[in-house]
């Protein structure tokens, strides 16, 4: 067994037989002659110690006071106590345990009745031990799952750190068909920017795009599939269902938009000519985990996806372009300005395109 | 009637002697300890006693009562217990005369031990 008996009594006789009886089933001990010296060897021998066997009569600190300050201390208080006691003092007996004293021993000792009541408290000690240690583990668990969680988040678009963690994440993650919508937006001009400019300077900038765009994303409850440099992909409807997502994608193109204009006119102060394009397509994909064991993207696979692609590709600087199947959904919403059919690379036929002049709510707004 | 019992209980020391699988050497260890600790508990009834304070004499008296018992000196341990009654109950007046009786039970009592050879 791990851990030593600490014996209490104020009679060396009594000690000295206990240790011996103690030392015949294999517990070792350690004595202290009254409460003080058991409490100072209790608290420097701390975890040491498995059971105390705890005399009541005794000078100085006796039994109860002794117990009772055993009891009253958080790191000493689960250490059972057996306390060790004439046949005549049943009535001290009651009230050790009353006070938190396991179990109780009468003397003189009887070796077996020792064996077994020490037994039975170093059992009961294990068992709150094992118990003790299950919860701490299981604390240590829940917050590293939290802290994933949290790290998850800051990796992922806040939807699919949700989803992931989330008891039908599984069946999600796995892949599924629905209608999404697929917004892609980058800067014009930006290759030349770069290449010009001091590294310095392209990162600064691009974190203050990052951050004003990754609000709107978030505002507009779309989910980031990825950027790359000033490129940047979000889809809508999904893991999330939303209702009205082309709407949303639209409103947030437009916001974008606005938003980039206040960038854009600090950094001309600058001398960057940069503009900002987006391409806005609706269809069917499929949604799920896309990628190789090691590294897996939540993503989107779809006609859509590339149609939008190549939308963003095809805008001018300020141009929002939508698909059919888009502009359809949001017809309603927005000023629409009819650009052409499109040549888009991969596509067989081209794709009758109309570009987001602004919101209706907002044009309406606006004096004529 | 008290001092009518056997100043050492041979019964209790074979038991003792069973409990630790006859081992001698360690009953003697006990023994010794015994003599060690006991005049100390001896001279605190004798004060206590001497200055009619019933209550300072219950835990020497309580102390002798058990390691009296557990070597089967029970004249020792009855004396030692009446002590502890008469402490508790608060009878100062016959503190002095049970102290007087237990010095002579002690002192039966280390006769007792040496003559079972369990003491030089």
């Amino acid at each position: 067994m791990s851990g030593v008996a600490l014996v209490v009594d104020d009679s060396a006789v009594n000690r000295m037989l206990l240790s011996r009886h103690l030392a015949s089933i294999g517990i070792s001990s350690r004595e202290a002659d009254d409460g003080a010296a058991a409490l100072s060897a209790l608290r420097e021998g701390a975890g040491d110690v498995a059971v105390v066997l705890l005399d009541v009569m005794m000078p100085g600190l006796d039994g109860y006071e002794t117990l009772a300050a055993i009891k009253s201390d958080d790191a000493l208080r689960h250490v059972p106590v057996i306390m060790v006691s004439g046949v005549d003092e049943l009535d001290s007996v009651a009230r050790c345990i009353e006070l938190g004293a396991a179990d109780y021993l009468p003397k003189p000792f009887n070796p077996v009745i020792l064996a077994a009541r020490v037994r039975a408290s170093l059992a009961d000690k294990r068992l709150r031990d094992v118990e003790l240690e299950n919860a701490a583990a299981q604390a240590a668990l829940l917050e590293t799952i939290e802290r994933q969680k949290d790290e998850l988040s800051r990796f992922l678009s806040p939807q699919v750190a949700a989803l992931v963690s989330s008891p039908e994440g599984q069946q999600m993650l796995v892949g599924h068909r629905r209608e999404a919508t697929a917004v892609f937006c980058d800067l014009r001009g930006f290759t030349a920017f770069s290449d010009s400019a001091e590294p310095e300077e392209v990162l600064g900038l691009l974190r203050d795009y990052h951050k004003q765009m990754g609000e709107l994303i978030v505002e507009h409850g779309g989910t980031l599939e990825h950027f790359a440099g000033d490129g940047m992909m979000v889809f809508f409807n999904d893991p999330v269902l939303q209702a009205d997502h082309v709407a949303r994608a639209v409103r947030m193109a437009v916001a974008m938009r606005d938003r980039f204009a206040i960038l854009a006119a600090k950094w001309a102060k600058l001398g960057f000519e940069l503009g900002f394009g987006v391409g806005i397509a609706s269809g069917y994909a499929t949604l799920g985990r896309i990628g190789f064991e090691g590294r897996y993207d939540y993503g989107m696979v779809g006609t859509a996806v590339i149609v939008a692609a190549r939308l963003s590709s095809k805008a001018e600087a300020g141009q929002i372009l939508l698909n059919p199947r888009a502009h359809a959904a949001v017809e309603e919403l927005v000023v629409a300005e009819d650009v052409g059919a499109l040549e888009l690379k991969g596509f067989a036929r081209p794709i009758p395109t109309v570009n987001i002049v602004g919101l209706v709510e907002l044009s309406a707004a606006a004096p004529a | 009637m008290t001092d009518d019992l056997a100043v050492l209980d041979n019964s209790i020391l074979d038991e003792l002697r069973a409990s630790v699988g006859g081992d001698e050497e360690f009953v003697r260890d006990l023994v010794q300890t015994y003599l060690d600790e006991g005049p100390q508990h001896m001279e605190q009834i004798a004060a206590a006693a001497g200055s009619a304070n019933a209550e300072a004499i219950v835990r020497p008296a309580h102390t002798l009562k058990s390691s009296s018992a557990a070597l089967g000196a029970a004249r020792m341990s009855a004396i030692s217990k009446e002590i502890e009654f008469a402490g508790r109950e608060g009878r100062v007046i016959d503190l002095t005369a049970l102290a007087d009786r237990a010095q002579q039970a002690w002192t039966d009592t280390v006769a007792a031990l040496k003559e079972a050879g369990l003491a030089s």
